[in-house]
C-alpha cells in the first residue's frame, strides 16, 4: 500500500548513481557468496583425496577475495548513500521549515525530532530495501544451490524451515508491555529530574539534594522490574531463536549423511549443504529489517507532510508615505479590529495587561506575522528586539550581524549602542566566541538582541518589551543611546513600565485585544483602569 | 570509566553466574564440528547410517545445552546490567542535584541527552556481555575444540587469526577517534538545528532564513561526512577481519592434501575443521569486531559524557553551632573570578531579627551574590559573614539549613500533592500550619481552586502560572520555622499587590528577612536598603538614602518620573 511518504523517498533517491553501484556490488559478492560454498567443498574433496590441485585452491581464493572485497566496497557504499539520503532529507526539510516561519506551524521539539531523527530513519531507505532484495535473492539462490546438489537436500530445507519458525514464532510481541512499561517510567524520571534541576536553587539552599535525588528516583525500582522483564522475554525468544540453525541443520545433516551413504554426495558436499543451509536461513533473520522498512516509510510521511504544508502568502505591506498605518486589522483570538496610526519618527508605547495583545499587534506592525483581516501599510525596513531573544548563528559577533552582512565595525557599533559592548570583549574570544560557550543573563541576551536590531538600521524599530530584565536606570541608557544611534525613526515599545511609557510620544493602551485608548502616558495616567495596568491595582 | 568498572565489579557475582552459564553456552562450538566429523567419519562413510543419525542426535542435543545456556545468559543479564544502570542513574541524579554551581546547567534537552547515555550504558553493556563474551567463548572453545581433532594444522589456524585480532586492536584507536568524531557531529547537527526551529520568530525578525539554513547545512554536510569516514574505517575493519577468518580455511585445504595422503589426517578431521572454522570461529570474529567497534565505542563516548555530571568531592561539611540567630558580615568582597571587577566590596552589616533589608540594584550586578553568601552556599573572598559568630559556610548544614530558607526566582514544584510541595521544607508541619501559610502569602483562592491540600500537580507546576507557582513556594518557606527568610526576586512574577501582601506577611513572621528586590517598590516597605552598584554597597534606611545617594535618587526617578512635580518623590 503507497505511504505518502513513499513518493517523497523515491524522488530523492531516484537520480543517485550509487543505489545503481550498490546493487551492482552486492551482486557480485553475492554470486560470490553464493559460489564459495561449493568451491569450499570442491578444495575439502581436493584436500580428502590427498592431491593439491592449484586451480581449484585459486577458484576458492578468488571467490572468497571476491565477497571479502564487495563486503568492505558495500560497507562504504551502503554507509554514504544512507548520510547522503539523510542530509539531503535534512536540508529540504530545514529549508521548508524556515520558509514556513512565524508562527511557527510545527512545534519547535517535533519539527526537530523530524529533523533529526525522522531524517536519519527515512535516509537508510535505500540501504534497506537493497539489504532486502539481496537476502532474499541469496536465500533463493542458497536453496537452488542445495536441489543442485541435491533435490532431497532443498526439500528437506523447505520442510524445515517453517516448522523451525513456528517453534520460534510465538514469542515476537511478548516484550511489548515491558518495553512500554520501561519507557514510561524512562520518561516518568527524566520529567523528574527536569523539575528538580529547575528547582536547583531551592534544593541546594536547603541543603535536600539527597532527598530530592530520592524523590527523583522513587520510581527507578519500576524501571528495573520491567528491564528485567524485557531480559527474561528476551531470553525466551533467544533460546528458541537459538534452535532454529541447529534444528534446519540437523534435518539437511542427515538427509546429506544419507546422500553420501548412497554416493550421491561426497564428504565436502556435506559442508556445501551446511553453507547453503546457513545462507538459506538469511532471510529469517530479515524481519526486524521488514519493520525497519515500515519505520523508513513511517518517518518519510512525517517529513512529507511538513514538505506538503503550504508556505503562506506573505504580501509587502503597502506604502504609507512615511509612518504606519493599521485599518480594521484583526488576527483570530488575539486582535480585534485595530486601526491606528503610528507618525514617522515618533515613538509609540503599546501598554495593556498580559493577554492583551501587545506582542501580536507589534508582531503585525513590522509584518513579523500575517493579519487575518485588515490592512497594514509601511514603509521600509523593520529591526525587532524580544524580551527573551533567540541568539543565533555561530559566534556572539554573528549573532548581532545575523542575516546581514554587517562588517565588524557595524556589528561593534551597534554593541556599543545596546551598551553591550563592555561584557562581549569581556569573553573569552571577543566577539568571536562561540554562541554555545556564552553565558549571557537575561539582561545582557535582551542587550545582544537589541545590538542585532539596531545594526540592520531599519526605518523602524519594534521593541517587544525588549528592554524587560535592564534596570530602570540602564534601560534609559539604551534608550538614550537608540536616540543617538538611530536618529529620527519610528520606534514601537511594548513596555510594562511607566518610566518608559512616560517617554513616549503617543501611546496605545489596549485591552482584549482592543485599542481602549491613545494619548500621551500624562493623559492616560488620569484614568484609574490605565494606572492599574501598572501598579496592579494596589 | 572507572565508576563503571567498579560498579560492575560490585556485581561481580552476577557476571560469575553470567560467565558460567555462557560456558554452557560454548559447548556446541566446542564439539559441533568434532561431532560432525565423526557421523560422517564412523556413520555415514562408513556405511553405518544409525551410528550416522545418532551422532548427529548428539550434535542436536548439545545445541539444545547451549541453547539452554543461552537462555540463561539473557535471563541472568537483568541481573547484572539492571543494577548497573539504578547505580548510573542515581550518580548522575546526585551529581546534577548536589552541584547547583554548574556553570552550563542542563536544561531540557541536556536532560533528555542524559537518559540517552544511560540508555546506551545499558544496551552497550548487555550488547558486551552478550555478544562479545559469547564470542569470545565460542571462539576459544572451537580453537581448543580443533586443536584436539587437527592437531596437526592447529598453528596454520591461529596465526592468521592472531594477526588479524592484533591488526584490529592496533585500529581500535582511530576507530574510536572517528566514531567520536561522528557522535559530536551529531549533537551539533541537533543543536543548530534546534537552536533555528526553536528561534524561527528571530530568524523571520532577522530575514535571515538563508543564513539559519546555511548554518543547519554547513552541520548537517559535517555529519554526513563524519559518518562515511566512519564507514572507510569499518570497511577496512570488517576487511582484515573477514582475511584473518578466511586465510586458515584456504591454508587448510592448501596444506591437508599431503597429510591426508600420509593418513595422518582422516576425513573426518578434515571436515571438522572446516566446520569449526566456517560454522563457528568465522561468525564469531565478524561478531567480535562488530561488538567491539560500535558497541564499546557508542559506551565509551557515552561514558565519557556521563563523566561530565558526575558529582564532585563535597569537601568537609561544616561543624559549627550560631550562638543566636543574627548575621554579622565584616567588610565582605566577592568576586566571580581574580581578575573581574567584584560584584561586592567593602560590605559590613548587622542583621538582627526583626530586620527586614531590601536589596536594590542595575540588573546583572550581582544580587543574588548577597542570597549565596548569607546561606553560604558561596564564601567571601575577604571578609566575613558570620550567623550566630560562626562562618555562615561551616556551620552544622543541618542547622544552616534549618535556620536560613532561600526563596530563588525559579519555583522548585513536584509532581505528588500539593501537600508534599508544601511541606516540603518542613515535612512536619500540620494542614492548619500549611493552610495558615497558604493564608498569609495569599495564595488561598489558588488552594481552592486547585482543590485543597490533596490535589495533585503535575510535572514542573502544570496548569499554573509561573506567579502562581511563586506563590506556593512562597507558602511552603512561610511554613517552615527558619528564621532568616530571603527572597531572591521571589516575587518577580506576581502583580504588585500580591508582591506586597507577602512581603508584609513575611515582615510580619518575625526574624530576619532580605528582599533581593525585582521592583524598586521593595525598598520602601523595608527598614533598611542595601544599594549595590559594583562599588562599595551603599546601606541605609530610604529617606536617608534619598537624600544622601544619586544612585539611589536616580533609581527611584526612573521607577516613575512623570510624577515627580507633584509627588516628588516616593514615600513610604
Amino acid at each position: 500500500m503507497a505511504k505518502p511518504g513513499d513518493a517523497l523517498l523515491f524522488s530523492v533517491t531516484r537520480r543517485q548513481v550509487r543505489p545503481w553501484l550498490l546493487l551492482l556490488n552486492a551482486a557480485v559478492a553475492t554470486t560470490g557468496g553464493l559460489l564459495l560454498p561449493a568451491a569450499l567443498a570442491d578444495a575439502v574433496d581436493m584436500a580428502l583425496s590427498g592431491t593439491f590441485v592449484l586451480v581449484t585452491v585459486l577458484w576458492l581464493l578468488l571467490l572468497a577475495a571476491t565477497e571479502i572485497v564487495g563486503d568492505a566496497i558495500g560497507i562504504v557504499l551502503a554507509a554514504s548513500i544512507t548520510a547522503r539520503t539523510t542530509a539531503r532529507l535534512r536540508k529540504m526539510l530545514s529549508r521548508h521549515l524556515l520558509a514556513l516561519g512565524h508562527p511557527p506551524r510545527f512545534a519547535a521539539g517535533d519539527a526537530v525530532s523530524r529533523l533529526t531523527g525522522d531524517c536519519g530513519n527515512a535516509g537508510g531507505v535505500v540501504v534497506t530495501l537493497i539489504t532486502l532484495v539481496v537476502t532474499v535473492v541469496s536465500s533463493v539462490g542458497a536453496v537452488v544451490a542445495l536441489a543442485l546438489l541435491d533435490w532431497r537436500l532443498a526439500a528437506v530445507f523447505a520442510v524445515s524451515v517453517p516448522l523451525a519458525m513456528l517453534l520460534v514464532r510465538t514469542h515476537m510481541q511478548l516484550t511489548a508491555d515491558d518495553v512500554l512499561a520501561y519507557q514510561e517510567v524512562s520518561g516518568e524520571i527524566s520529567a523528574r529530574l527536569l523539575d528538580a534541576v529547575a528547582g536547583r536553587h531551592t534544593i541546594a539552599a536547603a541543603g535536600i539534594a539527597d532527598r530530592e535525588s530520592g524523590r527523583v528516583l522513587q520510581p527507578l525500582p519500576r524501571l528495573s522490574s520491567a528491564g528485567g522483564g524485557m531480559w527474561r522475554t528476551q531470553a525466551k525468544m533467544m533460546w528458541r531463536a537459538g534452535l532454529l540453525l541447529p534444528a534446519v541443520e540437523l534435518a539437511v545433516l542427515i538427509a546429506a549423511g544419507f546422500g553420501i551413504l548412497q554416493g550421491r554426495l561426497t564428504p565436502g558436499d556435506v559442508l556445501a549443504a551446511l553453507g547453503y543451509t546457513a545462507l538459506g536461513m538469511g532471510i529469517v533473520g530479515q524481519i526486524p529489517q521488514l519493520t525497519a522498512l515500515e519505520r523508513t516509510r513511517a518517518s518519510a510521511g512525517r517529513i512529507a507532510e511538513v514538505l506538503a504544508s503550504e508556505v503562506p502568502d506573505r504580501p509587502a505591506p503597502k506604502p504609507s508615505g512615511g509612518g504606519i498605518e493599521l485599518r480594521g486589522v484583526s488576527v483570530e483570538g488575539a486582535l480585534h479590529d485595530v486601526s491606528l496610526t503610528i507618525p514617522e519618527g515618533s515613538f509609540a508605547a503599546l501598554v495593556g495587561r498580559s493577554g492583551a495583545g501587545k506582542s501580536t499587534l507589534a508582531a503585525v506592525l513590522g509584518g513579523l506575522s500575517a493579519v487575518d483581516d485588515g490592512e497594514v501599510a509601511r514603509d521600509g525596513e523593520v529591526g525587532y528586539a524580544f524580551e527573551r531573544p533567540a541568539l543565533l548563528g555561530t559566534t556572539i559577533g554573528r549573532s548581532i550581524a545575523y542575516g546581514t552582512d554587517a562588517d565588524e565595525v557595524r556589528v561593534r557599533d551597534a554593541a556599543v549602542a545596546a551598551q553591550v559592548h563592555d561584557v562581549l570583549i569581556r569573553l573569552p574570544q571577543g566577539y568571536g566566541t562561540p554562541l554555545s560557550e556564552v553565558p549571557l543573563s537575561g539582561g545582557e541576551a535582551q542587550r545582544v538582541g537589541l545590538a542585532r536590531a539596531i545594526v540592520r538600521d531599519p526605518e523602524v524599530l519594534v521593541l517587544d518589551d525588549a528592554t524587560a530584565s535592564l534596570d530602570t536606570v540602564t534601560e534609559a541608557k539604551v534608550d538614550e543611546a537608540l536616540t543617538t544611534a538611530l536618529p529620527g525613526r519610528t520606534r514601537v515599545v511594548v513596555t510594562h513600565r511607566p518610566a518608559t511609557a512616560a517617554r513616549a510620544d503617543v501611546v496605545v493602551w489596549l485591552e482584549d485585544g482592543r485599542v481602549r485608548g491613545t494619548g500621551t502616558h500624562a493623559e492616560l495616567w488620569d484614568d484609574e483602569d490605565y494606572r492599574a495596568v501598572f501598579t496592579g491595582g494596589e | 570509566m572507572r565508576f563503571y568498572l567498579s560498579t560492575l565489579a560490585g556485581h561481580r557475582r552476577g557476571v560469575l553466574v553470567l560467565l558460567g552459564w555462557s560456558t554452557l553456552e560454548g559447548v556446541p562450538a566446542f564439539f559441533g564440528g568434532k561431532l560432525v566429523g565423526t557421523a560422517v567419519d564412523e556413520g555415514f562413510a562408513a556405511g553405518n547410517p544409525l551410528a550416522g543419525v545418532l551422532w548427529l542426535l548428539a550434535f542436536a542435543a548439545l545445541a539444545v545445552l547451549g541453547a539452554l545456556g543461552q537462555r540463561q545468559v539473557f535471563a541472568r543479564l537483568g541481573d547484572v546490567v539492571e543494577p548497573m544502570r539504578d547505580a548510573l542513574v542515581t550518580q548522575v541524579v546526585k551529581g546534577v542535584l548536589s552541584d547547583p554551581t554548574h556553570r552550563r546547567t542542563p536544561d531540557a534537552s541536556a536532560v533528555a541527552m542524559i537518559t540517552r547515555h544511560v540508555e546506551v550504558v545499558r544496551d552497550a553493556t548487555a550488547g558486551v556481555l552478550v555478544q562479545a563474551r559469547a564470542l569470545l567463548v565460542t571462539t576459544i572453545a572451537a580453537l581448543i575444540g580443533l586443536a584436539t581433532t587437527a592437531a596437526a594444522l592447529i598453528w596454520l589456524v591461529v596465526l592468521p587469526i592472531l594477526v588479524a585480532l592484533l591488526l584490529f586492536g592496533l585500529m581500535l584507536p582511530s576507530l574510536a577517534r572517528r566514531q567520536r568524531d561522528a557522535v559530536m557531529a551529531d549533537e551539533r547537527t541537533a543543536e543548530a538545528s534546534g537552536s533555528v526551529l526553536t528561534g524561527l520568530r528571530d530568524v523571520a525578525a532577522c530575514t535571515a532564513s538563508d543564513e539559519a539554513g546555511a548554518d543547519i547545512a554547513r552541520q548537517v554536510d559535517q555529519q554526513a561526512r563524519a559518518t562515511i569516514t566512519v564507514a572507510w574505517a569499518n570497511s577496512l575493519r570488517a576487511t582484515v577481519i573477514a582475511v584473518g577468518g578466511f586465510a586458515p580455511i584456504a591454508l587448510l585445504v592448501a596444506f591437508a592434501p599431503p597429510l591426508v595422503a600420509s593418513g595422518r589426517l582422516t576425513t573426518g578431521a578434515v571436515l571438522a575443521a572446516v566446520v569449526y572454522l566456517t560454522g563457528s570461529v568465522n561468525p564469531a570474529l565478524h561478531g567480535l569486531a562488530r561488538t567491539t567497534s560500535t558497541v564499546v565505542m557508542r559506551l565509551m563516548v557515552a561514558l565519557k559524557r556521563l563523566q561530565e555530571v558526575a558529582p564532585r568531592d563535597a569537601g568537609r561539611p561544616g561543624d559549627q553551632v550560631p550562638a543566636h540567630g543574627g548575621f554579622l558580615l565584616q567588610d565582605v568582597a566577592f568576586g566571580w573570578s581574580p581578575d573581574a571587577e567584584p560584584v561586592l566590596r567593602g560590605l559590613s552589616l548587622t542583621l538582627r531579627p526583626g530586620d527586614h533589608l531590601a536589596v536594590v540594584g542595575p540588573s546583572g550586578i550581582g544580587k543574588s551574590t548577597m542570597a549565596g553568601l548569607l546561606t553560604g552556599l558561596m564564601a567571601p573572598d575577604r571578609g566575613s559573614v558570620l550567623f550566630g559568630g560562626a562562618r555562615v559556610d561551616r556551620v552544622t548544614p543541618a542547622v544552616r539549613h534549618h535556620a536560613i530558607a532561600l526563596i530563588p526566582q525559579e519555583t522548585y514544584l513536584f509532581t505528588g500533592t500539593v501537600r508534599e510541595n508544601l511541606a516540603l521544607l518542613a515535612p512536619w508541619a500540620t494542614d492548619r500550619d500549611l493552610a495558615e501559610a497558604v493564608e498569609k502569602v495569599g495564595a488561598a483562592p489558588l488552594l481552592d481552586r486547585l482543590g485543597g491540600l490533596d490535589a495533585t500537580l503535575g510535572h514542573a507546576g502544570e496548569g499554573l502560572s509561573a506567579g502562581e507557582a511563586q506563590l506556593l513556594a512562597l507558602a511552603r518557606v512561610y511554613a517552615t520555622s527558619a528564621s532568616v527568610v530571603i527572597l531572591d526576586e521571589a516575587t518577580s512574577h506576581l502583580d504588585p499587590a500580591a508582591e506586597a501582601r507577602v512581603e508584609r506577611a513575611f515582615a510580619q513572621r518575625g526574624g530576619i528577612l532580605v528582599v533581593i528586590a525585582h521592583r524598586l517598590s521593595s525598598a520602601l516597605r523595608a527598614g533598611r536598603v542595601l544599594v549595590m552598584d559594583g562599588g562599595k554597597p551603599l546601606l541605609g534606611a530610604h529617606e536617608h538614602l534619598l537624600k544622601t545617594s544619586a544612585l539611589y535618587g536616580q533609581l527611584m526617578l526612573a521607577w516613575d518620573p512623570t510624577h515627580r512635580e507633584d509627588t516628588p518623590l516616593p514615600k513610604r
